[in-house]
């Protein structure tokens, strides 16, 4: 591996994790296994209809099915509740439809709640929803991009003109000038498919509303504490001090729990109204149409270079195909894509607009690589296209519009790239697959007949989300940044406070890697605690965006900073030496050069809460440090893709043979953890090259509600993987730390549809559309053996 | 994705099991095997019968026996026995290799041959390899038991041959003679999946090279698996040579009568048809040694 | 309302007995009538495997099966595989190799992976992954867990 360093302390330690015992061992809590006393159980009715007016709504047969408790309708929600907050608001005047948690007047995609129902379980909830009456107008349907963008389409929203929701350019220099003076101009329209992120364990929620107290107690299966109790407060028009929101164990996250959604707040006020905390889980066929789905975007884009391969403009249109209505993340992953569209190389000449476009499908909302995966689909398309046209090496095309590693910090067309050596990235994938044999294989499985490729995917990854007054400056109506509380107690232990959430990503014991590192503990005598309003601190946003380690870590050595001076004088006044003669080693103090002078840290606790006299002079008593951590600017990783795949030319299927990517994350806390986060990535991007699609009727029904239905991979369609670590440094976060939750997903499938390209070399295929199924890669081999023949 | 209410009637005998079958009302009493499809369907609440009569209770339908020429396999036999049993890889090893494509292990471990039959998935393997053999199907009833040859038993999507007061008791099938190679070829998305095409394939081959018999069998292109007629004549009377199972190849693909659907268009499945049932010619011809 | 039945299953060697309507689906008595909250629900309609418990000595997925179809059976539970504070070498494998991150489908794919091994002691990896197919993992993309149940079958090799 590549710039393996051996691990002095914890940080790049490969250690097992500390959450795992419990969940191996069946202890775990996840949502659903916690039952309060008299608690009831929800179910939600949705509509059958992709756009329909509601006409009459009649419960009363449900409300008297014995065992139902409560049955809430649009009208009686919009009496208790505001609004649902959207805090994406980054495209400037973009339309924002007024939704409460339920609807009271019209239904505009299939799925979309209408009532919902509280009972002793959840059968008797189910029986009660089969006894409600609603009688809907069905309506025209816009159920494509192209039907609600047509003159005569259905519109969503009256009150407006269209059925676009806004329209956001980028620009830079001078772009007409680059494609009017351009040796070659490529055009293409790529199609990525609608997807999500499906974790394991469906999103659910309990709500305990103590009407005495006017207490709110939530228990959320999300990726954002604070954010949820904030933007519930707003939903519920509840200052904020009543409400507490817990997280338990979370079964995945993936983006799809970072939202804010409204069945919590229907359990709120259902559990308001009954007086008995009420729990509503998802179910697996709910989970496709109530979660937020992703990445569906047709991308129509040109790019201009010159004859030796030099990128000088890119111009293009991101159609955004929305939902019914808008999610919290409103339009903001493909405003992502188009923001990123120049992706890791110098485009002096920019043009990317994004338009966002309701339509009669489920809302778009939060997917791990979040808008990355779309436009590097766009780049790393381009750029080989360009090399393919031009007959130059696609590598070399790529290394001469990377910038170089002094031209950093890097402004690209939005954002400004902290630091990279993309070029020795490039290198070190190329090495991989040399060292790996990739190429013998290739030649040895063509000589048998066999269509094998190599495809090439490399990306930049936004991290470290993110720096509140980026957010704010671009229209996230939400600060970003992180804080963690370091505590040594009495007997000289460590607890971390984080605002940061677990979901199953290792992160309790990332951060225990960075605390014992930073305080010069044993990371045994660190605990992580995380997932609570009451006891960790605030933080903006939600965990996602590739960020605890970089913003929960940073805070957390930055408290430990302070700290460690705390510990220096008071370790100093119990050793009678001065401060600066102390290091702090495997949780003793000692005076350098002389460790058998030296207190223990359970000392230096038991001074600080018990034997206070024998504190300094002025000390004050406790060992607590508090840190924000908002740091000036964002953190970008990158990484280079390799994927071996082979076509089977009579049935359009791919399979992937093998995997590669070398990536810098900055600072490797725990590479073990750092490559579980690739590897789960990476299966993700394979399903959305090649098996994931939501797949929508011409009458806007959706035909994927089951795990039959939506094909998540399985380990028989995974490859082996391999990643290779580089690190430089983040630049705006202490430690160097930068993210890498969604590195293996962004660039997989540019990759793989770049190694099909390499497969069917001979024929001249060009893959546009995401996933790449075997129906339509047939249809492309077809195509190309007419053309050819 | 909780079922509705529903009574459960263990049943003690075959003719306990048909009693309570025949007794309910609106024909609506559920035979309850392995459960791997109908219980999905019933938290799904697209299945509501009033009774569920289990079968699991009734070992005596858990067998697989070989009486000379035939092998009686019992209704309620687990997919996984039926897979890993030797005396079925001895009479039919078409069937022992189209089992390793039911669902995965765990589904196999509970799900039953007899189920997977009953239910009729037109993409099952089960139904499909049945037809192939000219499996011969036992349905009892209050009338007794009566035996449906597998070509006849499957009368379209989900639906069979055996009535609302009945249950399939009995899979019955005929051994392979010897020269005879087989091969099943199947198209999933993902391993384990149903399929969107799978050929079964058995070719007999006499002494003088040629082919004195052929079965080629379909699922996924039909609203029931079906038999690629046309097809096997194309081979029986030939040698099996790359000509003879292109012409079969294409043969296969008109028999096909699909709709489009998420996975595949009709025109796909129909083509896919015709590739695997190629590729499936060639593994049989090639497991009864004989060289394309 | 169909009338309630009783159930008495064997769970991890404790014979229990609760009430329950027929139409209760096993994983749910499991889950909430007896508190084996470590039978996870992905799905409800058989594909994902995090419901896999032992039934019988075959692994089975239990939100395929009705409570009271179980009446009288044994059954083995995640909770089941760890020797008091001992985690099972699989466990342990699974541990030591990152075979885990949400752990969401970790004990249908333990159970799984101990069914797996006794069938090949000594597995391939193609023999693993075929044999793990019907379990979803959303997080690992599996490679982590193919190493932990090769070592975990290593370890049990030994321990046997």
């Amino acid at each position: 591996m590549a710039e393996q360093r051996t691990a002095s302390g914890p940080i790049g330690a490969r250690i097992r994790r500390t959450e795992d015992p419990r969940l191996l061992a069946g202890q775990a809590r996840y949502l659903d296994d916690i039952r309060l006393p008299g608690m009831l159980e929800g179910a939600v009715l949705r509509s059958p209809y992709p756009h329909a007016r509601i006409l009459r709504i009649d419960v009363s047969r449900a409300r008297e099915l014995p065992g139902v408790f409560d049955v809430i309708t649009g009208a009686e929600v919009r009496e208790l509740a505001a609004p649902q907050p959207v805090i994406w608001q980054q495209i400037p005047d973009q339309r924002m439809p007024e939704s409460y948690a339920l609807p009271t007047d019209r239904v505009r995609y299939v799925g979309e709640a209408v009532v919902a129902v509280a009972a002793v379980d959840r059968y008797v909830a189910e029986d009660a929803l089969e006894l409600i009456d609603i009688e809907y107008e069905p309506l025209p349907v816009a159920a494509t991009l192209d039907e609600a963008l047509a003159e005569d389409a259905p519109r969503l929203y009256d009150q407006w003109p269209d059925n676009k929701m806004g329209q956001h350019t980028f620009t830079r220099g001078n772009v007409d000038e680059a494609f009017t003076q351009a040796d070659v101009v490529l055009r293409e329209t790529l199609y990525y498919g609608r997807q999500m992120g499906l974790p394991l364990e469906t999103r659910g929620c309990i709500a305990s509303w103590d009407t005495y107290t006017n207490q709110l107690d939530l228990w959320l299966s999300t990726q954002g504490a604070h954010v949820n109790r904030d933007l519930m407060g707003e939903a519920l028009r509840k200052p904020v001090h009543e409400i507490r929101v817990r997280v338990p164990d979370v079964g995945g996250g993936f983006g799809n729990k970072l939202d804010f959604y409204i069945e919590e707040v229907l359990a709120s006020l259902m559990s308001r109204r009954t007086g008995r905390p009420v729990k509503i889980i998802e179910d697996r066929v709910e989970s496709f149409v109530a979660n937020a789905h992703s990445r569906e975007q047709r991308m129509e884009v040109e790019l201009a270079a010159t004859s030796d391969g030099v990128i000088t403009g890119i111009r293009g249109t991101v159609w955004a195909v929305l939902g019914g209505r808008l999610s919290g993340a409103a339009c903001g992953p493909p405003w992502l894509s188009a923001a990123v569209m120049a992706g890791p190389y110098k485009v002096p000449n920019v043009d990317v607009s994004v338009v966002g476009v309701f339509t009669n499908r489920s809302p778009i909302g939060s997917y791990r690589g979040w808008g990355q995966p779309e436009a590097t689909l766009v780049y790393e398309r381009l750029v080989e296209l360009l090399a393919r046209k031009l007959g130059l090496d696609r590598n070399e095309v790529r290394r001469k519009n990377f910038p170089a590693p002094e031209e950093f910090p890097f402004p690209s067309t939005v954002f400004t790239y902290d630091s990279g050596r993309y070029a020795e990235c490039l290198d070190l994938c190329l090495s991989g697959v040399e060292k790996n044999g990739w190429k013998e294989r290739q030649a040895a499985a063509r000589a048998e007949g066999r269509s094998v490729g190599i495809g090439y995917g490399f990306h930049v990854e936004c991290t470290a989300f993110g720096p509140s007054r980026v957010l704010n400056a671009v229209g996230v109506q939400h600060s970003g940044f992180g804080q963690s509380v370091v505590r040594i107690d009495s007997t000289g232990r460590v607890t971390v406070y984080t605002g940061e959430v677990p979901m199953g990503q290792g992160i309790q014991t990332a951060l225990a890697q960075v605390c014992a590192q930073s305080l010069g503990v044993p990371i045994e005598d660190v605990t992580v605690i995380a997932g609570d309003t009451d006891s960790c601190p605030y933080m903006g946003y939600g965990t996602g965006g590739s960020r605890a380690a970089a913003l929960g870590g940073g805070a957390i050595i930055r408290a430990a900073e302070k700290l460690k001076k705390q510990i220096r004088d008071i370790g100093a006044h119990l050793l009678e030496t001065a401060p600066e003669d102390l290091v702090i080693e495997n949780g003793r103090v000692a005076v350098s050069g002389a460790p058998a002078r030296s207190v223990s840290m359970a000392e230096i606790g038991n001074a600080a809460y018990r034997s206070v006299g024998k504190l300094p002079a002025g000390q004050t008593p406790t060992l607590e440090e508090r840190e924000v951590m908002d740091p000036e600017d964002l953190a970008w990783a990158y990484g280079c893709t390799a994927v071996l795949v082979e076509v089977d030319r009579e049935t359009g299927a791919v399979k992937v043979l093998d995997h590669l990517i070398a990536h810098d994350c900055g600072t490797v806390i725990n590479p073990m953890i750092v490559e579980g986060q690739i590897h789960g990535g990476v299966a993700q991007s394979i399903g959305g090259a090649l098996l994931e699609e939501l797949v929508y009727g011409e009458d806007g029904q959706i035909q994927t509600t089951t795990f039959m239905d939506y094909l998540v991979p399985t380990a028989t369609d995974m490859p082996p993987m391999q990643a290779l670590h580089m690190e430089t440094p983040a630049v705006h976060i202490p430690g160097g730390i930068k993210g890498v939750g969604e590195a293996g997903t962004i660039a997989v499938p540019a990759a793989i549809a770049n190694a099909v390209d390499d497969a069917l070399d001979d024929l001249d295929v060009t893959v546009t559309a995401i996933p790449i199924t075997p129906p339509r890669l047939l249809a492309k081999i077809r195509a190309a053996q007419e053309q050819q023949s | 994705m909780k079922p509705a209410s529903v009574e459960y009637h263990k049943a003690t005998s075959i003719a306990d099991a048909v009693d309570v079958l025949s007794s309910t009302e609106d024909e609506d009493a559920k035979v309850l095997a392995g459960g791997q499809s109908l219980v999905p369907m019933l938290s799904m609440r697209l299945a509501r019968p009033s009774v569920l009569v289990d079968i699991n209770g009734l070992t005596d339908l858990d067998y697989i026996r070989r009486d000379g020429d035939w092998l009686s396999i019992g209704a309620l036999t687990r997919s996984r026995a039926v897979e890993k049993s030797a005396a079925v890889r001895d009479a039919a090893p078409l069937l022992s290799e189209a089992m390793g494509f039911v669902g995965h292990a765990t589904i196999r471990n509970r799900g039953t041959i007899g189920g997977s039959v009953a239910h009729a998935d037109p993409a099952a393997e089960a139904p499909a390899v049945l037809c192939a053999l000219d499996a011969e199907l036992v349905i009892t009833g209050p009338a007794g038991a009566r035996t449906v040859g597998a070509n006849d038993f499957f009368h379209g999507f989900l639906t069979t041959a055996v009535g609302p007061d009945e249950m399939l008791t009995e899979i019955r099938v005929p051994v392979l003679p010897a020269g005879t190679g087989c091969a099943v070829e199947e198209l999933a998305r993902r391993h384990g999946d149903f399929a969107m095409v799978a050929v079964f394939a058995a070719v007999t081959v006499g002494d003088d090279g040629r082919c004195t018999d052929a079965r080629l069998a379909l699922a996924g292109t039909n609203p029931t698996p079906v038999r690629a007629r046309e097809a096997e004549a194309v081979l029986v009377g030939s040698g099996l040579t790359a000509e003879t199972i292109a012409q079969a190849a294409q043969a296969a693909a008109g028999v096909t009568n699909s709709a489009n659907d998420i996975h595949a268009p009709a025109e796909y499945r129909r083509d896919m048809a015709s590739v695997l049932t190629r590729r499936a010619l060639r593994r049989a011809a090639s497991d009864a040694n004989v060289v394309v | 309302m169909a009338s309630k039945v009783t159930v008495t299953v064997t769970v991890n060697g404790r014979t229990l007995s609760a009430e329950c309507e027929p139409r209760r689906t096993l994983a749910d008595f499991l889950r909430q009538t007896l508190g084996f909250t470590g039978v996870h629900l992905g799905c409800e309609h058989g594909v994902c495997g995090a419901c896999t418990i032992v039934f019988n000595g075959a692994t089975a997925r239990s939100c395929c099966m009705l409570a009271v179809q179980a009446d009288g059976a044994e059954i083995t539970t995640v909770h089941g595989l760890a020797d008091g504070e001992t985690l099972h070498p699989m466990q342990e494998a699974f541990w030591d190799n990152h075979g885990l991150q949400c752990g969401f489908c970790t004990p249908g794919m333990l159970l799984r992976a101990c069914e797996l091994v006794e069938e090949f002691p000594d597995p391939t990896e193609e023999q693993i992954r075929e044999g793990i197919s019907g379990n979803i993992c959303r997080c690992t993309g599996y490679q982590f867990i193919v190493d932990a149940i090769r070592d975990g079958a290593q370890r049990m090799r030994q321990t046997s």
